[in-house]
């Protein structure tokens, strides 16, 4: 009775702090005046919300059932390819596919949609729907990859991954293949986020942590479920698993079609970030990013892949900025020069890695719970403030 | 131990902020105006940007400030480095666009551009491309220009080249797979060959790729009279040393990208005949060069920025005229409100080093001629050849 009525008021402590945080997008969005601050937060916060999906699903495989897999950048490469591929403007195709005649596909999703229930709404439920389908499309790769890839065990099955992952950007690339993927060249003009607007109220900020926000708290639910107790029990011990009655193969294909769909979802919002996509960046090293961040933020903790998202976007692409400046307040450091940003970020990172190996979060996680029994004056709890997302 | 992480991480943000803060307080107010360089400072197109932002930096310093409007500005750039890579694009080009920008200059390598476009289109700041050459970086775009030529007039250019120059008859294409700036330009030469009665292969390497012995067999078992190869030097380096020790002699051509002295140092001493299309050649003005070569001998930053010595690359000189239409466009509008110098870019004209600047109605530049050049291996130096049009 007592343990029910507290995670109430932890569920309702966390509903407050997501509300806040959305009602601060969309001000950020429409009413705070565009300045030097806002214009570096806004991209950061888009993108590691994005990252934060991408980095859950990861964690999903690696963290929750214990399979360690390398394919996460192939999985996001399709899902954005998918999107993108079903929602570039009917009009904007010769222009796209320059080389290949217009292309195969000659219809838009969003842009049918668009001329039925008018522009935003079309261009909002187009997008979504071209979202689910590149989330299927990554999905469908997973269970046909699956079959005989999550056969094998540990070093093997990450090989396997990280092959399929190259050999897709390959495939992807090939001439061959141009009139659907436009081969080497860049896809765009298709819906992007500052699309994403209902009349004059923009959501370009908020989409993507929506439908990040959707997307993780489905995974949540899914490892709160007797079918994440069964994940954590092959990742404890698969003999002990199996032992119990748990079916090996149906988890662990379970796990990884639903980890590819969210990476697929990732990949489909991060092409809507960019408003160009191309297969080039998706490559092996794309994959040890997000791995980065999964150790980084703790393996086997959600709250801890999305804090490392954010701080890794944020260090990556704004508060490291000024070590490629040549200035630091005002002062002028000779050797603040291009590439020291990077220099700066591996050292922290071998720190982070070496003295921390557990992460920010270990495997706990943020517990509104938690934070609402400190509030009260009782026993503080190991939970670290961070936003509800 | 998590407490210690946490805190160094704090003051890491605060530190960080307050140095934000500082370096965009500290420029804005006055009589500045800023233009807004982005090029890649790092990754693959690291070395060309470096070279492009070298000449926007030498024409600054040659005329630091503009009169615009009776008012004297001085001239500010500000960087960003977009990493050639599209997925840093966006945060590269809204530091700029926080910065306050009144123009943008940039971008070496056209995918990068492309990537940024929409988000400079919307802050409504005008952008002008300095050796970004795919057409898609100004085709329906009212805020891109450019002033370079472009990837079909270069492909065009190379194929009427080796047809009257070498007679060929069969030519060989090699580009990396997944590089739009190769597969472009390579698809315009191949379809300008085809035209011209050529026989040509096409063949695309890995990323990563460093052993390019079997590409070169099968261009000599294909009858190549030339091997066309617009790749990224890095590549570039690797197909020079191995056709040497192949004694592969067939003449190699290659786009802008090639003209960089690392082709040079590459080819020093080889028997091989490497010719590529270009901007600019070397020794068309004199008295421009000489004092170019000794605002980069002055500093050894800038120095180490063009590769090591103070041979000119065309890109530097593309980016000391990008700076000065800027500059003409700024005057032009007469005032420093990006939506100003939006609206007086196309009619904006500036002769330049290159050439004539002039916008057509897509935005780009109109060039009816490319300057090619072959390495002369004994000194390891350009050689002037012809100007080549596409007719």
């Amino acid at each position: 009775m007592l343990t029910e009525k507290k995670d109430k008021t932890g569920l309702f402590i966390g509903a407050v702090c997501l509300a806040v945080l959305y009602v601060f997008l969309i001000l950020l969005d429409n009413v705070i005046p565009q300045n030097s601050f806002t214009l570096l937060l806004v991209p950061v916060l888009k993108k590691g919300a994005i990252y934060s999906l991408v980095c859950v699903s990861m964690n999903l495989l690696n963290g929750f059932t214990g399979l360690f897999s390398l394919g996460q950048a192939g999985f996001m490469m399709l899902g954005g390819y998918a999107y993108a591929i079903f929602s570039i403007p009917k009009d904007q195709h010769a222009a796209v596919y320059q080389y290949f005649d217009g292309g195969l596909i000659q219809f838009s999703i969003p842009e049918a949609l668009s001329n039925v229930l008018g522009e935003s709404a079309g261009a909002i439920i187009g997008s979504i729907i071209c979202i689910m389908i590149a989330g299927i499309v990554a999905a469908a790769f997973a269970a046909l990859i699956g079959i005989p890839v999550l056969r094998l065990k540990s070093d093997y099955l990450a090989i396997a991954t990280l092959g399929f992952a190259e050999i897709l950007r390959a495939i992807f690339q090939w001439s061959g293949l141009g009139p659907i993927t436009n081969g080497s060249n860049l896809l765009r003009k298709y819906t992007s986020l500052s699309a994403i607007k209902i009349g004059s109220l923009k959501l370009a900020t908020f989409f993507p942590f929506f439908i990040a926000g959707i997307s993780i708290a489905l995974i949540v639910l899914l490892i709160n479920s007797s079918y994440g107790r069964a994940f954590k029990a092959i990742r404890d011990d698969e003999i002990a698993a199996e032992a119990m009655g748990i079916n090996l193969f149906r988890h662990k294909m379970l796990s990884f079609v639903i980890s590819s769909f969210f990476a697929g979802v990732g990949g489909a919002l991060l092409a809507m970030f960019q408003t160009t996509i191309q297969a080039t960046p998706f490559k092996s090293a794309m994959t040890y990013e997000l791995l980065l961040i999964v150790v980084i933020g703790g393996i086997g903790s959600i709250s801890g892949s999305c804090i490392g998202a954010f701080l890794f976007i944020a260090c990556n692409e704004w508060w490291l900025r000024f070590l490629d400046n040549g200035s630091f307040m005002g002062m002028s450091v000779p050797f603040f020069r291009d590439g020291f940003r990077k220099v700066v970020f591996s050292v922290i990172i071998m720190v982070i890695v070496l003295f921390f190996s557990k992460g920010i979060m270990g495997d706990r996680e943020i517990s509104f719970a938690g934070l609402a029994r400190r509030i009260r004056g009782s026993k503080p709890s190991g939970g670290k403030e961070a936003p509800a997302k | 131990m998590k407490k210690v992480l946490a805190i160094v991480l704090t003051v890491a943000m605060v530190l960080a902020l307050t140095a934000c803060g500082g370096g965009t307080g500290k420029a804005s107010g006055g009589d500045v105006v800023k233009i807004g360089v982005y090029e890649p400072q790092s990754g693959d197109n690291g070395a060309g940007g470096k070279q492009e932002i070298l000449g926007m930096q030498y024409a600054n310093s040659v005329q630091p400030t503009v009169k615009i409007g009776g008012k004297e500005y001085k001239v500010e750039l500000v960087y960003a480095d977009n990493e050639s890579s599209n997925d840093k694009a966006v945060s590269a080009a809204s530091q700029l666009i926080g910065a306050g920008c009144s123009v943008i200059l940039g971008s070496y390598g056209s995918g990068v551009s492309i990537a940024a476009s929409d988000t400079f289109l919307e802050a409504g700041i005008p952008a002008i491309g300095v050796t970004c050459t795919n057409p898609q970086v100004t085709e329906g775009n009212s805020h891109y220009f450019r002033i370079c030529f472009l990837d079909p007039f270069q492909g065009t250019v190379m194929a009427n080249f080796a047809k009257a120059t070498f007679g060929a008859k069969t030519a060989y294409c090699l580009g990396q797979l997944g590089n739009d700036y190769d597969q472009g330009l390579i698809n315009y030469f191949k379809q300008a060959a085809e035209a011209l009665g050529m026989k040509v292969t096409t063949e695309a390497f890995p990323e990563g790729n460093s052993d390019f012995t079997s590409y070169l067999t099968n261009a000599k078992n294909a009858g190549a009279d030339v091997i066309f190869a617009p790749c990224s030097t890095s590549y570039a380096q690797l197909i020079i040393e191995q056709s040497a020790t192949q004694g592969v002699s067939i003449p190699l051509l290659a786009g802008d990208t090639w003209d960089s002295n690392v082709i040079l140092n590459a080819a020093a001493g080889k028997n091989l005949d490497i010719e590529v299309s270009t901007f600019y050649q070397e020794g068309a003005n004199a008295d421009f060069e000489s004092s170019f070569k000794a605002w980069i001998n002055g500093d050894s930053t800038n120095l180490a920025n063009n590769g090591g010595n103070d041979t000119l690359a065309a890109v530097s000189v593309m980016g000391y005229d990008a700076y000065f239409t800027a500059l003409a466009a700024m005057e032009k509008a007469g005032s420093i409100a990006a939506a100003d110098i939006m609206k007086a870019l196309p009619d904006t004209t500036y002769t330049g080093i290159t050439g004539e600047i002039k916008f057509d109605a897509t935005g780009d530049a109109e060039r009816d001629s490319a300057v090619i050049k072959k390495v002369n291996t004994k000194d390891a130096a350009w050689e002037f050849v012809a100007v080549q049009g596409v007719n």
